[in-house]
């Protein structure tokens, strides 16, 4: 079987844009991840995963993310993982990087105009293409800017 | 009916504690809040915790103004169903969020058509006036999608490895767009 794509956001703005990259993944063999199950509505027939929303600040939250995401993984061995964000994205980022090589892709959200966010800050070890959505925000060792969700 | 959201995350009661209070102030208006895990339940607002994703955008589209935090989530909706939208944002010193990058965000986005910032709770009440005044109507459609530049690049990065080479993007594109 040929590994396919993991498509992780959390709730609200994050979700949101990882959908306004709809066509980008269309046709291709994608699983999603997020914080609701309400989402799932959304996806069509692709798979669809939910884990623990979690802030850095709720440690115990953090451990049970972790336990989720690496069953996910191992369900998935994705060859790709792409992420808008944000915690459990990263996380995501991490773990996949680590334990499948997978190639991986940070998208900071739109929202971060001014500096990387947090998470993007911490992702951008297991990042294989480390990006922001602002040219502004660009060095020419990372982020990178590959355009814009709006 | 004016729709209030603190989003789909973190709580937001200072929000929704002076929006109750603007309820209270305009009794003959409709309100709706999203209030999140928040601890103040409203007493002059309809609530609920959280709506999915259909019931929500149900709310947006029957809503006149939309009161919401400076969230991401919150502007696209109301873009996409054009609606003008009041935003709030979050604080770090507060415990509202882990950063204050809704002040930055903000920044931005007020310089948008159909957005409308109140930089404290104080200022609430005079952008809900000025939001309602928006002739929203007359605003283009607003896209669904993110920009051609980036759909093209994730594409090909989602894309390059496989062993059919490259499959091009099917024809949405392009024709979803303006």
């Amino acid at each position: 079987m040929t590994r396919g794509i993991l498509a992780i956001a959390s709730g609200g703005g994050h979700w949101i844009q990882l959908r306004r990259l709809h066509p980008a993944f269309e046709g291709l063999d994608v699983a999603y991840v997020t914080v609701h199950a309400s989402y799932a509505e959304q996806v069509g027939a692709c798979r669809f995963y939910t884990v623990r929303d979690v802030t850095r600040w709720d440690r115990w939250g953090i451990v049970v993310l972790v336990a989720q995401l690496i069953r996910i993984l191992i369900i998935e061995r994705p060859r790709l993982v792409v992420t808008t964000g944000a915690a459990p994205g990263g996380i995501a980022l991490a773990l996949a990087k680590i334990f499948f090589r997978s190639k991986t892709l940070w998208i900071d959200s739109i929202a971060n105009c001014e500096q990387m966010s947090s998470s993007g800050t911490q992702a951008r070890r297991f990042a294989d293409v480390w990006l922001t959505q602002w040219p502004d925000i660009v060095t020419p060792n990372g982020p990178h800017y590959w355009g814009a969700v709006l | 009916m004016i729709f209030v959201t603190v989003g789909s995350m973190m709580a937001f009661d200072r929000l929704i504690v002076s929006m109750d209070k603007w309820a209270d102030e305009h009794s003959g208006q409709d309100v709706l809040a999203q209030i999140g895990g928040g601890n103040y339940l409203p007493t002059k607002m309809r609530w609920t915790r959280m709506l999915a994703p259909n019931l929500f955008r149900e709310a947006v589209r029957e809503a006149s103004v939309i009161v919401a935090h400076a969230g991401m989530g919150s502007f696209f909706v109301a873009m996409e169903m054009q609606k003008p939208i009041v935003m709030l944002p979050r604080i770090a010193a507060n415990r509202e969020h882990t950063t204050d990058h809704q002040l930055h965000t903000l920044r931005w986005l007020r310089s948008k058509p159909n957005v409308y910032a109140a930089t404290s709770e104080g200022e609430l009440g005079s952008a809900i006036d000025r939001a309602a005044k928006d002739d929203y109507a007359s605003l283009g459609a607003f896209d669904k999608f993110a920009s051609k530049e980036l759909l093209v690049n994730i594409r090909q990065f989602l894309t390059q490895q496989d062993n059919v080479a490259s499959i091009p993007m099917p024809g949405t594109i392009g024709q979803e767009r303006r």
